[in-house]
């Protein structure tokens, strides 16, 4: 949208330097820095306990940090005269009174910044709410929760939105939904900071990808870098000479794993180059399939050897 | 549910932007305390009995059974008659105050509970002006109900005491600042029990220990024969706070009202404070 572009992008950036949490002598956070930028869908990934939730309260001003600082559009959460116009937070899906309307929910969060009831129901039309709006959220499923909490972090039109585990319970359609939504949110200029241990999610929404385990970074790429950096291409091929094919490839970088009878799966070459060598000794092949690595491969791969990986894919 | 129609995430406020302020936020707490039942129960519970009160306790007089035994209501004085009516008056306020006090623990132990309190605190990042909010609508609302109910109760005790002859100008300086003292001692308990729950965080938690001050403290002291602990027990809330709107000038070691007034500010400054300090530095 034109209103979008005209955002400087350092207007609507997420920086943490040095930012740290512990907890008497356990650590939830140590000492990580990141830059979150607009434009594109930031996935913040990793396991349940790597600190995700604590680093996205701390943006917010929820938990103070033992150490270090993070700011949003240049300046500390607190500091922004309307912090809902600059950030929209769905932080917990439950973090609305089980006795009040998400009507009146929405309301009162709006009151705080002078946002009228018009707002209110367009935010309630913007996430399908209409029909519940009037209902007690106690009475809510999970994925209303969600879209409530999605409404809520929405009221400010906010530049920067930080969505923790947005899909957490939504059925397909739901997941489907935030996809494009925040998709579609990014592509307006906005600034998305979106956590979720959900890998494959992250591998079809975000275009970034910041990787934490244990409470440090493990790595900070785009989606893609990561899939290829973390795993090998891999080739099933299936051949009723598999056995000959076998001895053929031997060779020190490859890799020929027998998954099944007549199956390998071949690691270090091409799939053109075992096309090439089983038509160079006449042997015929059935299939020949390059594997995709997946963001799930290439996670598991990263935090099992997080050091060696750093080096190589870290920027 | 609908699939998201791309246009309709259009951003709206940027053509009239609107910022936090304090009105704002306290035109959020209006908002939330009037949009739980919770809150709507405790505030008729605190009329009905108020005015219930008044009507047994008028009721019981006229058969009878009142402190004067036979009362002859033309003998007394036009004070007396007074006096009976605001004692009737505020009767309720006996009962009011642990319902006041259960509603401003709930106030804010609901927003812990519910997790509602990140939802607060992410939209007031100041963390005090939220509290403020609270506070002063939570005041008002309940010095607001508690005055009328007070004033509903001397309706209804001047209706029971009409055929006996007994009345009271609600005017009066007698009668009207006691009233206004009743209101005024329920919203400093609601404020007293606001400070106590922010700094629990726990329902249960505040509600006990609100309780606890208002009902057992006086009880145990009262129940302690030492010479000091009888004289301490003026200085306890509630019996401070009676005296706020009890009829005391029968009393020879009556304490001025203004005195009573600072002891219960004290004992409402006291958990308010607690409840700034830990606010503002705790994680939420």
């Amino acid at each position: 949208m034109p209103e979008r572009s005209a955002i400087p992008s350092v207007a609507s950036m997420i920086t943490a330097e040095g930012l740290a949490k512990r907890y008497g002598a356990k650590t939830a956070v140590n000492d990580i820095s990141f830059t979150v930028r607009p434009g594109q869908v930031t996935g913040f990934l990793g396991p349940n306990g790597a600190g995700k939730s604590t680093t996205m309260r701390m943006i917010v001003g929820l938990d103070r940090p033992s150490d270090g600082r993070v700011t949003v559009n240049g300046k500390p959460y607190a500091a922004h005269r309307a912090p809902l116009h600059e950030v929209g937070a769905l932080l917990d899906a439950k973090a609305v009174h089980t006795g009040r309307s998400a009507f009146n929910h929405l309301l009162a969060m709006a009151a705080t910044h002078g946002i009228g009831a018009r707002r209110v129901h367009e935010v309630i039309e913007l996430t399908g709410l209409e029909s519940v709006a009037r209902k007690r959220v106690g009475g809510f499923s999970l994925g209303m929760g969600q879209r409530l909490g999605i409404a809520a972090a929405m009221l400010g039109d906010p530049a920067t939105l930080i969505l923790d585990e947005p899909v957490n319970g939504l059925d397909p359609e739901g997941v489907l939904w935030v996809r494009q939504f925040v998709r579609h949110l990014a592509s307006e200029g906005r600034t998305v900071f979106l956590s979720s241990h959900l890998m494959s999610e992250m591998a079809v929404t975000a275009d970034h990808l910041i990787v934490l385990g244990r409470g440090e970074i493990i790595a900070d790429a785009p989606v893609a870098d990561i899939i290829a950096g973390g795993t090998r291409p891999r080739v099933r091929v299936r051949s009723p000479h598999a056995s000959e094919l076998a001895d053929l490839l031997a060779a020190p970088e490859i890799a020929v794993v027998r998954s099944e009878a007549g199956v390998l799966e071949v690691t270090g070459v091409a799939a053109s180059g075992i096309g090439d060598l089983a038509a160079e000794h006449g042997l015929a092949i059935h299939e020949l399939t390059p594997q995709n690595a997946s963001l799930e491969e290439a996670y598991m791969a990263l935090t099992a050897d997080s050091v060696e990986y750093r080096t190589e894919a870290v920027r | 549910m609908t699939t998201i129609t791309p246009t309709t995430a259009r951003p709206s406020q940027r053509t009239r932007p609107t910022s936090l302020s304090f009105g704002g936020v306290l035109r959020s707490e209006w908002i939330k305390l009037r949009s739980l039942r919770s809150t709507i129960w405790s505030y008729v519970i605190l009329v009905v009995l108020s005015l219930g009160m008044a009507l047994i306790m008028t009721l019981s007089y006229v058969s009878g059974g009142g402190p004067a035994g036979e009362a002859d209501a033309a003998g007394l004085s036009s004070e007396a008659q007074a006096g009976l009516l605001v004692q009737a008056s505020t009767f309720g306020a006996f009962f009011g105050q642990l319902v006041v006090a259960v509603l401003g623990v709930l106030v804010i132990t609901g927003e812990y509970s519910t997790g509602m309190i990140r939802s607060t605190l992410a939209a007031v990042p100041n963390r005090l002006p939220a509290l403020a909010a609270k506070a002063v609508v939570l005041f008002a609302v309940t010095f607001v109900m508690a005055t009328i109910s007070a004033v509903g109760a001397f309706f209804v005790a001047s209706a029971v005491f009409a055929d006996s002859g007994i009345g009271a100008n609600l005017l009066d300086a007698s009668v009207i600042l006691r009233i206004l003292g009743a209101g005024l001692y329920l919203a400093l308990i609601a404020l007293f029990a606001l400070g106590v729950g922010t700094m629990l965080r726990s329902s249960a938690g505040g509600i006990a220990t609100v309780v606890g001050v208002l009902l057992v403290l006086p009880l145990v002291l009262q129940m302690i024969p030492a010479d000091w602990v009888q004289d301490v027990l003026p200085y306890v809330l509630p019996n401070a706070g009676h005296s706020l709107f009890a009829d005391t000038s029968a009393a020879a070691d009556a304490v001025p009202f203004w005195e009573n007034l600072l002891i219960v500010l004290g004992w409402v400054g006291a958990p308010i404070v607690g409840a700034v300090v830990l606010l503002k530095r705790r994680d939420a």
